[in-house]
């Protein structure tokens, strides 16, 4: 039953609770970067190792880290990742660097991993944080992987930056426009929507106990008001 | 109380060991970092330098370089790379330029620009592997003679440059060699020989016209543009409307004036500065000028006895439209200034009621006066010669 249970924590970021299709977090970065298979493919791995990494410090800390102020010790934590994650990649792949840009500073407001640190490293085991952040992180690098492959393809004619023949000539630039990503991403969730047949939203972690904000949320108090 | 205390203690050592590893990853990928910084610059330098290495951005500031000269690198060798930017066919070009220590081009490279052809990106290659004596010989391309004479040019600028980067002596192209370039940009069937037309007309904003001296055609100049005609004045070459429109405009106003000389002997109260005075085809005057400057009135140990001598064109309601001094021998360094362009031009468009608005020459008082109440003849000599009007 804990292996179950461990190999749920993992696999459910790929599809039934897919941080970008079904949580929808993260919009901002998953338009941003998808308009090349390349991009969108190294911003999930920088973002998966950050998410890997946080999950794992925050889980491990939960207990040390005082209820008032965990948000700025997450953000700490979080940006301290990303900014150590930024120099290697500055040093090693410096074509990568150039590719993602200002985005790659933008990992640490990315709300999936502030929403992992949330929702679940801060209340489980280091363990399953870490399975929880590798299943995320491959929820979420497949999410930018598909929606770019449509982008590019049919936007671009390119396949990861090789000519594709023919579409290249017929290439439909909408689909690289800011416009054109976020056709893609609603279909996306659509055809993910139909495929887990919606059942993914109803969970209880994704209410308003799940949320964040929920202690300064006036609509939220309501609502946990007339629950109980 | 105690909690609070809790909760910045708490944040505060996150933040502290937070900090530590950024440190610690710092130091590992910041040298690393130079080191790729430093590659990306290099590597578009050993494009047109191969086998360079070691590149050092130098300090243009202790050299006096060509205009075209924007930045430029040493290298271990004793070779140099020259970034330079010049004025092309359209607009800007920018290039690349690597010399070896001997002197030789080894590479040009042209970075950015706004070319009509695309043949200007391979134009350097022809000049890979000359030197200072043998550029001139390259021929410039059929259907871009514009473009590539200016790569030549610039190449030329970087020759030099690096000799005197390199703490040699070299002729940098002077206002008037950059000037003869351009007009033979424009016009390149004049083959570089252009001689400036005295303007009688008024001409809006053209500030002068040369005419090729195997009379191929003409050259307007308008602000920063150089604008070739054909013998009749018409357009040859690609501008905007607005330009277009202006010169042609006036262009045969120009091309066509002939001066008639007034003979002034009929007109006693004519001022003593005018020399010598002509009536223009389209009605307006030209007058020869003497000025009495330092020479003549200066102190006696170093006066040459020398006027100054000034060309005059005024339109009947005494506007003057050109101004230009001709010969001069002020003070060298001081007085002289009268035959800059920067002094004479100031007086172009000038009427009577505000022609004293003149900046004078720096420590040459006596030179601007005397050029000065030169000018101010004019006024009087035109309502002379309008007066008496035969």
């Amino acid at each position: 039953m804990k292996n179950n249970s461990n190999l749920s924590a993992l696999l459910k970021g790929i599809l039934l609770e897919n941080p970008v299709f079904v949580l929808v977090l993260g919009t901002c970065p998953t338009l941003a970067t998808t308009t090349s298979i390349i991009g969108a493919f190294s911003m999930g791995i920088a973002a998966m190792v950050v998410l890997i990494c946080s999950n794992a410090v925050i889980s491990a800390l939960r207990k040390v880290i005082p209820d008032t102020v965990r948000i700025p010790c997450y953000i700490v934590i979080i940006s301290g990742f990303v900014t150590i994650v930024k120099l290697f990649i500055q040093a090693y792949l410096p074509s990568i660097f150039s590719h993602l840009g200002v985005y790659l500073d933008l990992i640490t407001v990315n709300c999936i991993i502030l929403g992992r640190a949330e929702m679940f490293a801060g209340k489980n085991s280091v363990g399953r944080s870490v399975l929880d952040g590798i299943g995320m992180g491959i929820g979420f690098t497949l999410a930018l992987l598909s929606i770019s492959l449509i982008r590019e393809v049919i936007g671009a004619g390119t396949f990861a930056g090789m000519a594709i023949p023919f579409i290249i000539d017929h290439r439909i630039e909408f689909f690289i426009k800011p416009p054109g990503g976020l056709l893609v991403y609603g279909i996306m969730i659509a055809v993910v929507t139909k495929i887990t047949n919606g059942r993914a939203p109803f969970k209880k972690e994704f209410t308003c106990e799940g949320c964040p904000s929920a202690g300064v949320c006036h609509t939220c108090k309501k609502v946990l008001k007339e629950e109980n | 109380m105690k909690n609070h205390i809790k909760n910045v203690l708490s944040l505060a050592l996150i933040c502290a060991v937070v900090a530590l590893l950024l440190a610690i990853t710092n130091s590992i990928a910041a040298p690393i970092i130079k080191e790729q910084e430093e590659a990306a610059v290099s590597s578009g330098l050993v494009e047109v330098l191969p086998n360079g290495e070691g590149f050092e951005a130098l300090d243009l500031s202790e050299f006096t370089l060509p205009e075209t000269v924007e930045e430029a690198y040493s290298e271990k060798n004793g070779g140099y790379v020259i970034k330079l930017r010049t004025a092309g066919y359209g607009s800007d070009l920018i290039l690349m330029c690597g010399i070896d220590k001997d002197g030789t081009v080894k590479g040009v490279k042209y970075v950015s620009g706004n070319e009509t052809l695309g043949v200007e990106v391979t134009y350097g290659d022809n000049l890979v592997n000359t030197t200072s004596d043998t550029i001139d010989a390259v021929e410039t391309v059929a259907g871009a003679t514009k473009t590539s004479a200016a790569f030549k040019n610039a190449v030329k600028d970087a020759l030099n440059s690096a000799v005197i980067l390199g703490g040699g002596s070299v002729d940098i192209r002077d206002e008037a060699t950059i000037l003869n370039d351009n007009l033979s940009i424009a016009l390149p069937s004049a083959e570089g020989k252009f001689t400036e037309i005295f303007i009688t007309e008024e001409v809006g904003n053209i500030s002068a016209v040369y005419k090729a001296d195997n009379n191929t055609g003409f050259v307007f100049v308008i602000g920063e543009n150089f604008v070739a005609a054909d013998v009749n004045g018409d357009i040859t070459a690609e501008f905007g409307e607005a330009i277009k429109n202006e010169i042609s405009a006036v262009a045969p106003k120009i091309i066509n004036s002939t001066m008639t000389e007034i003979d002034l002997s009929g007109f006693a109260d004519m001022p003593s500065h005018i020399q010598k005075a002509y009536k223009t085809s389209g009605g307006n005057y030209v007058f020869d000028l003497r000025a009495a400057g330092y020479g003549i009135n200066g102190d006696k140990y170093t006066r040459s006895n020398e006027y100054i001598e000034i060309k005059v064109s005024v339109t009947p309601a005494g506007k003057i439209i050109v101004c230009k001094t001709t010969a001069q021998k002020e003070s060298e360094g001081i007085g002289d200034a009268c035959a800059n362009l920067e002094f004479y031009s100031q007086f172009n468009g000038k009427e009577e009621a505000n022609y004293g608005e003149i900046d004078a020459i720096a420590g040459a008082t006596i030179t601007t006066n005397g050029y000065k109440s030169a000018i101010s003849s004019v006024f009087t000599a035109i309502k002379i010669l309008e007066g008496g009007a035969r």
